[in-house]
């Protein structure tokens, strides 16, 4: 392999590994709760920028930098409890309506999450300096590699695993597939909905914020950055089939490193060619490659 | 005079029938000279633009307090009617409502060019004045309005790229080959039109081996740069102008790519305090547009609104905020030379007649309009450096090129007048 197949995969899973998180946290919502939620780009941007305050406030304490990573993702778990504000304090308002208000719902705390962070944080683009590079870089196949991107590939890998042993081995992921293959059912035996659609939602928004915050370093945070990725997990989630998180997986994976292999061999494809394949999916497998339940 | 629909319809409703038919007949210059002069601003204050229309009113802020705080103009005090400059047909109708509903004496701001280009002829149909930021009405690189009576317009996109394509063989000698990226719409593109036809004139044989469009608002360049890296290029040119400058210097500087290729950054000084030292090597061409903060040459006036902003703000002023000051500052000169020995205070027309050619100083020194209403000023960027006391890059040595060499004059098409130079 020549260092440059090697940096445009790594490139690719690197991007797919964000993208993941990201649309994880679309399909486990909309897996149990059935909500299409448009704000899981938003509680990404969220997760940058507490990444970006909680480093900040690591340095100033005086923290090893070798270890901000600890905080970094600390943050990024923690804030996934806004979650439970947006989950009982607005969607659940929602939950027997149509879903166009569930949408709009959704759409309307994208917008308000962007005034509130530019409320917060201001217009200017945060960094967290030079961290990213804090790991230094090793040489893989003659490429040059951040050990960072290493690191946030890992971590979603784990996340992923992570989640797979969620949903297979733990009681809460038995009640999650049942309620997601019948919520009536269910709810007859015993399942606490309030409880489980909170939970079910923070999850989602936790992943999204843990995605922004280990991002971070790696970029800078803007306070639209979420919309740019919210379309690109669309892609993935109608590639891999919504609902699934085996789906978001190999979605993220497919629109990752067609992308960057679109850049570097043709870069006016790079859109064209993530949407061909959305089309192709859609035409000759409707439900996406892992569509149905939501396993 | 004339006059719309609706301030007809906002002139009855008022239910001064009688009154109102007077002001019809003669313009309100007597029933507002006594209360405050309304300066219509128009803001990006959302999204990826949102850093660089906050500087332009910032600007414009520090100015109005301080003519305020001089009594004002003509000894009316400054008021600031500030509007959000979002979409083209949004922006047109607040551009409106500024002139129709609040009644301002003259327009500041405009940032992009989709807006301005709409916002151009709207202005020149409502008859007030608008002094555009950093907005052309340029159409790629062309000019749209030649000769437009009341808009006055920034200098020309791509002036940035060609300051950045003079100095370049300068300063980097024996390239060969050239990558390029930039935003995927007119800005990214006319400035890498532009960088090419200058480089091009100095180095007949170079080659512009790459060339790279990502969508504004990514954050993920790292695909791009395996791209970049694989060209080989002997220099990068790019003219990201916002976030995606520093995390496309984050993520260059973590695979060394600038260990190996040369780096020239047109327009990256608009945000210029993220690009931290740690990641951001010394040698780049970096370009900060019309105001660069740590001058040692800049005004006391230059360095009190440095040592304010950074003070109020904890950050140190970008280019735009110049734009704004200027334009503002503009506008006073020309309503104190409209005015006449009487000081009275002057109608619309002569105002912008006042403006053609006037010259005032701005934070970055003295700037002028030139008489087909386009900015004219100084264009500053240099070697980056890390001997400062910051912990971002600033430049040294420091080139200052003028308007006067680096845009196209009034009437001549772009790639005609750059293949005329003489070299």
């Amino acid at each position: 392999m020549t260092p440059h197949v090697v940096n445009v995969l790594l490139s690719g899973v690197f991007h797919a590994s964000i993208l993941f998180l990201v649309a994880a946290g679309l399909q486990v919502v909309f897996g149990v709760q059935k909500i299409f939620n448009l704000a899981c780009g938003s509680f990404y941007a969220l997760g940058a920028y507490v990444g970006v305050s909680a480093v900040g406030w690591y340095a100033d304490a005086g923290g090893p930098p070798a270890l901000f990573i600890v905080p970094l993702a600390l943050a990024g778990l923690a804030v996934g409890a806004v979650g439970v504000v947006v989950e009982r304090g607005l969607l659940s308002f929602v939950y027997d309506r149509d879903e166009t208000f569930q949408l709009l719902l959704t759409f309307a705390v994208v917008l308000m999450m962007e005034d509130a962070i530019r409320l917060t944080w201001g217009t200017a683009p945060r960094s967290t300096a030079g961290l990213y590079l804090a790991y230094g870089q090793v040489r893989l196949l003659g490429a040059t590699v951040p050990v960072y991107n290493l690191v946030v590939i890992g971590a979603s890998l784990a996340i992923a695993l992570a989640i797979g042993w969620l949903l297979t081995r733990t009681a809460f992921g038995r009640i999650m597939r049942a309620t997601a293959d019948n919520r009536e059912m269910a709810e007859a035996l015993g399942v606490d909905m309030r409880r489980v659609s909170a939970k079910v939602f923070t999850l989602g928004a936790a992943l999204g914020t843990l995605g922004g915050a280990l991002v971070i370093p790696a970029t800078a945070a803007m306070s639209e950055m979420g919309i740019e990725l919210i379309v690109e997990a669309f892609a993935v989630v109608v590639i891999g089939g919504l609902g699934s998180i085996r789906g978001a997986f190999v979605g993220a994976l497919v629109v990752g490193v067609l992308r960057s292999v679109a850049i570097s061999v043709y870069p006016e494809l790079e859109m064209l060619l993530i949407y061909l394949i959305v089309i192709v999916v859609l035409v000759l497998r409707p439900r996406g490659l892992f569509g149905g339940a939501a396993t | 005079m004339r006059t719309s629909r609706r301030q007809f319809l906002e002139l009855l409703g008022a239910g001064a029938g009688a009154a109102a038919a007077a002001r019809l007949d003669a313009p309100p210059v007597f029933a507002q000279a006594a209360g405050p002069v309304k300066i219509g601003v128009l803001a990006i204050r959302a999204g990826i633009a949102a850093p660089v229309g906050t500087a332009g009113l910032r600007g414009t802020e520090w100015w109005a307090e301080r003519v305020n705080r001089a009594g004002g103009i003509l000894g009316r005090p400054v008021q600031l009617v500030v509007e959000e400059e979002s979409n083209p047909k949004d922006t047109v109708e607040r551009y409106r409502k500024l002139v129709l509903q609040d009644q301002v004496e003259v327009v500041l701001g405009g940032i992009s060019t989709g807006v301005t280009l709409a916002l151009g002829p709207v202005a020149e149909d409502l008859g007030t004045p608008w002094l555009s930021w950093d907005g052309t009405t340029q159409k790629g690189v062309e000019e749209t309005m030649p000769s437009p009576k009341w808009a006055f317009k920034s200098v020309d996109n791509e002036v940035e790229a060609i300051v950045a394509g003079i100095l370049t063989p300068k300063y980097f000698k024996g390239i060969k080959t050239v990558a390029g990226i930039g935003n995927d719409y007119s800005y990214g593109h006319d400035c890498w039109e532009a960088y090419q036809a200058v480089l091009k004139r100095y180095l007949p044989d170079v080659k512009f081996v790459l060339e790279l469009f990502p969508k504004l608002g990514v954050t993920d360049f790292t695909s791009h740069i395996a791209a970049i890296q694989q060209s080989k290029a002997d220099l990068l040119m790019c003219s990201f102008w916002s976030g995606d400058a520093t995390i496309l210097m984050k993520q260059a500087a973590a695979v060394g790519l600038f260990k190996t290729m040369k780096g020239v950054f047109t327009t990256a000084g608009g945000v210029h305090d993220s690009l931290k030292k740690e990641f951001t090597p010394e040698g780049l061409l970096l370009g900060y547009n019309t105001m660069y903060f740590h001058d040692p040459k800049g005004s006391p006036l230059l360095k009190q609104f440095v040592r304010e902003y950074k003070a109020k703000y904890n950050e140190y002023p970008p280019y735009e905020c110049d734009h704004a000051y200027f334009n503002a500052e503009s506008y006073k000169a020309a309503v104190e030379k409209a005015s006449g020995p009487a000081k009275k205070w002057p109608e619309k027309g002569p105002v912008v007649k006042a403006l053609e050619g006037i010259e005032v100083e701005s934070l970055s020194g003295r700037r002028s309009w030139r008489e087909d209403h386009v900015q004219m000023c100084n264009f500053y960027q240099g070697i980056t450096t890390h001997k400062n006391g910051y912990d971002f890059v600033t430049i040294s040595p420091i080139e200052v090129v003028s308007t006067k060499q680096a845009m196209k004059p009034a009437g001549a098409k772009l790639f005609e007048w750059i293949n005329g130079w003489k070299i």
